[in-house]
């Protein structure tokens, strides 16, 4: 067996005995606990993906999909998860939406993670139609990206110096998957009184 | 004062190996308020809870010990509709994507949920998921029963409101249309799709439905765009491999149906379509090659399908090994108690059993692949026992079998090459053409001398004739359509009949499933118009 193959599988059996401890922290309402779980599992589903990159096998899925649903979905999750306000807002929202969820909420979750590390009380996660374009983007209340980050993400290197590249280079991978109709989807990073990450999806 | 909960009467079946899952999916359902929740460790339990229960939820693991995987599960359900629509069918998975691939559309999970989640994450998919089935309930019921006009209906008022299944909606009329016969509305419907979007379930509909107008190359073209744009969009290869070999190019449509064999070699039905393809050019080490791999991986497995013990029977006798063919038969008929006497099990058995120098245990075969009659068997199977009557000696038999088959499609080319090849197989050549000649010669005569006794006033006298060989033929949809224009044209002479109307009304139906698009089916149409106002102006 080529370690590729052996990788994946070891990821596949460490999802699943966090699965477990992850139930039983919840149970007992260990959110802390609960936290590391899930974050070191979403790192996992990131080496995989990235793993799938490289072979050019990292294909999008995509179908209509429900902003609002997912927006919901990832603050109930990560509101469960820490002590700070993790508020939804999808009053801008789009109906429908053409993109690959579990790839997009991937990204997000990745977003979310780096937030809570910076974020001092509130995190907002919102989704809004941006006029052929539809705009996720993750707000903290921190101290912002540091100034060489901002703006349009390009070329990202998958690993740099603080340990995020793989998240930011993964980020720009999966927008990049979304095209339509000559547009494709771009990641932005800004600081607005904290730091914002945003990911555009065309129409 | 008690809470009740949203989900105390949903119904959830949980389906994992692991027994520690299977506790913590227990617990999060329980968090949730789910009361009904049975659980299962094993794929021959959960189908038989299956069987005998109706569940709201399943919640099924994708990596399943014994031989399974979730995906393969779902495929039998759905096939065998032992599970209606209605049913939320969520695959959980610790990867999305790893080695699992895009199936028909038809047995796609509702969901993937990738372990590890919290339970407000799964509630919030439970919740989705059930306001979807409750939105789209009309539509669902109306495609288990197969009323596409309904579900068309269905699906127009849900696309007229605009909400957020409007894209589930159009996808499940797309179906509908090509389902319903209204193939060039279809192919309209699914360029309008794709303009909007092209997702490669629209493209596939697309394809689906030039192929079903006729026109292959715009279908072939279509699917060959869509595998470089979906590669793991497995309906693509199985469509394309399908349209090769209608167009007679069988080395194309293998070549098709490997790389896509290359990309999910789990999956059964990529190699049962390689061995339908090779069965048709006679290729039987290739249908062996084939047929090996899914028997050795259904054995032991619940989801076993006889026919393909079967059809591997039937290549090992081909290729001149009887005696391991008898071997295999015999297996599958003393363990697969409920298949016993399966028609097409005991039909290649008796060939088998003959061709290994046991006359007896042959005569006995054949006995059990007739013993059910031989007039409502579908096609493959009916030549089947045609072939083992020819083997065993009875030719008699077996010719009318073939001829009854000939007399139900007289047009269908493709079938004819397959009766001939039976006759040839059994030194009949010479018999071949003779009676496939023979068979719609009589069909021809039939029809003619009902039209004579119809010109000639004999109108109850001809309807009696088409109505015997309509029911004696029920698969050819002239016959059909002639003995329900009959029978309405006798009524709408000599006076009302509510017997003859509604047998007319039986045929009228049975063609109108078989060819939507007969000519003869206006013509019905518009001659019940005339006796509902003949007979309600009599009656004022």
């Amino acid at each position: 067996m080529d370690f590729a193959d052996l990788a994946a599988f070891t990821i596949h059996d460490a999802k699943n005995r966090l699965a477990l401890v992850a139930t039983r922290a919840e149970a007992n309402g260990d959110a802390e606990t609960l936290r590391g779980i899930l974050e070191s599992s979403a790192s996992l589903t990131r080496l995989l993906a990235y793993y799938k990159a490289e072979k050019e096998s990292l294909g999008a899925e995509i179908d209509a999909r429900v902003p609002a649903d997912l927006v919901n979905e990832l603050a109930l999750d990560i509101g469960k998860q820490t002590t700070l306000t993790i508020s939804a807002d999808w009053s801008g929202a789009p109906q429908l939406w053409f993109y690959d969820e579990n790839l997009v909420r991937m990204v997000l979750l990745n977003a979310l993670y780096n937030a809570l590390r910076f974020a001092q009380k509130n995190i907002v996660i919102s989704a809004v139609d941006r006029n052929e374009w539809l705009e996720f983007s993750i707000a903290d209340d921190g101290a912002g990206f540091p100034p060489e980050q901002l703006g349009e993400q390009q070329n990202m290197q998958p690993v740099s110096r603080d340990g995020t590249g793989l998240g930011l280079y993964l980020a720009q991978r999966v927008a990049a998957l979304h095209r339509n109709a000559g547009r494709t989807g771009r990641i932005e990073l800004n600081n607005e009184g904290g730091a914002v990450f945003r990911l555009l999806l065309p129409q | 004062m008690a809470i009740v909960s949203p989900y105390s009467n949903t119904s959830v079946l949980i389906l994992d190996d692991l027994p520690e899952m299977r506790s913590s999916l227990r617990s999060q359902l329980a968090s949730l308020g789910c009361e009904k929740v049975s659980v299962s460790g094993n794929v021959k339990d959960a189908l038989e809870l299956c069987k005998q229960n109706r569940f709201d939820v399943i919640l099924c693991d994708f990596y399943l010990s014994g031989g399974t995987d979730g995906q393969q599960f779902l495929e039998y359900l759905r096939n065998r509709r032992i599970i209606g629509r209605s049913t939320v069918f969520v695959m959980v998975t610790a990867e999305k994507g790893y080695d699992n691939v895009v199936t028909a559309a038809e047995c796609l999970p509702d969901d993937y949920l990738l372990k590890p989640f919290t339970a407000d994450a799964l509630k919030s998919r439970i919740e989705r998921l059930v306001e979807k089935k409750k939105r789209l309930a009309k539509a669902d019921a109306m495609q288990d029963k197969g009323n596409w006009p309904e579900v068309i209906a269905a699906c127009e008022e849900i696309i007229a409101a605009k909400d957020r299944h409007l894209v589930d909606a159009m996808r499940i009329k797309g179906n509908a249309l090509i389902m319903a016969g209204r193939t060039e509305n279809a192919v309209e419907f699914y360029q309008q799709m794709i303009a909007m979007r092209p997702m490669p379930w629209a493209q596939l509909g697309l394809a689906r439905a030039l192929h079903l107008s006729g026109d292959m190359t715009g279908g072939k073209n279509t699917l060959q765009s869509l595998i470089i744009d979906s590669p793991k969009m497995m309906a693509a290869y199985d469509l394309l491999g399908r349209m090769h070999q209608e167009s007679g190019d069988h080395d194309e449509a293998l070549a098709v149906l490997d790389s896509a064999c290359e990309i999910s070699p789990n999956s059964l039905a990529r190699h049962r379509a390689i061995a339908s393809v090779a069965e048709e050019t006679g290729d039987y080490s290739r249908v062996e090659q084939a047929l090996n791999q899914v028997v050795k991986k259904t054995r032991n497995s619940p989801l076993r399908d006889t026919s393909d013990f079967a059809r591997l029977g039937n290549a090992l006798t081909e290729m001149g090994e009887p005696g391991k063919a008898v071997q295999l038969l015999e297996e599958a008929r003393t363990s697969f108690k409920e298949d016993a006497n399966n028609p097409l099990l005991s039909a290649v058995e008796a060939v088998a059993q003959q061709k290994a120098g046991r006359p007896e245990q042959a005569a006995q075969a054949l006995t059990r692949a007739m013993q059910g009659g031989v007039s409502n068997l579908p096609q493959e199977i009916a030549l089947a026992v045609a072939k083992a009557c020819l083997a065993t000696g009875k030719q008699d038999e077996g010719e009318n079998i073939l001829k009854k088959l000939v007399q139900s499609s007289p047009d269908a080319t493709g079938l004819h090459g397959k009766v001939s090849a039976v006759l040839r197989d059994n030194g009949l050549a010479e018999r071949a053409e003779q009676l496939v000649a023979e068979s719609k010669r009589e069909i021809i005569q039939l029809n003619n001398e009902a039209v004579r006794r119809a010109r000639a006033g004999q109108l109850t006298a001809a309807a009696e004739m088409l109505v015997e060989a309509a029911n004696r033929l029920p698969g050819n949809v002239q016959i059909v359509t002639n003995a329900s224009f009959a029978l309405l044209f006798d009524v709408y002479t000599n006076g009302l009949d509510p017997a003859k109307i509604r047998m007319a009304q039986q045929f009228q139906q049975s063609a109108q499933t078989q060819n939507p698009k007969h000519p003869k089916l206006a013509e019905i149409t518009e001659l019940m118009g005339r006796i509902r106002s003949k007979y309600a102006a009599g009656k004022t």
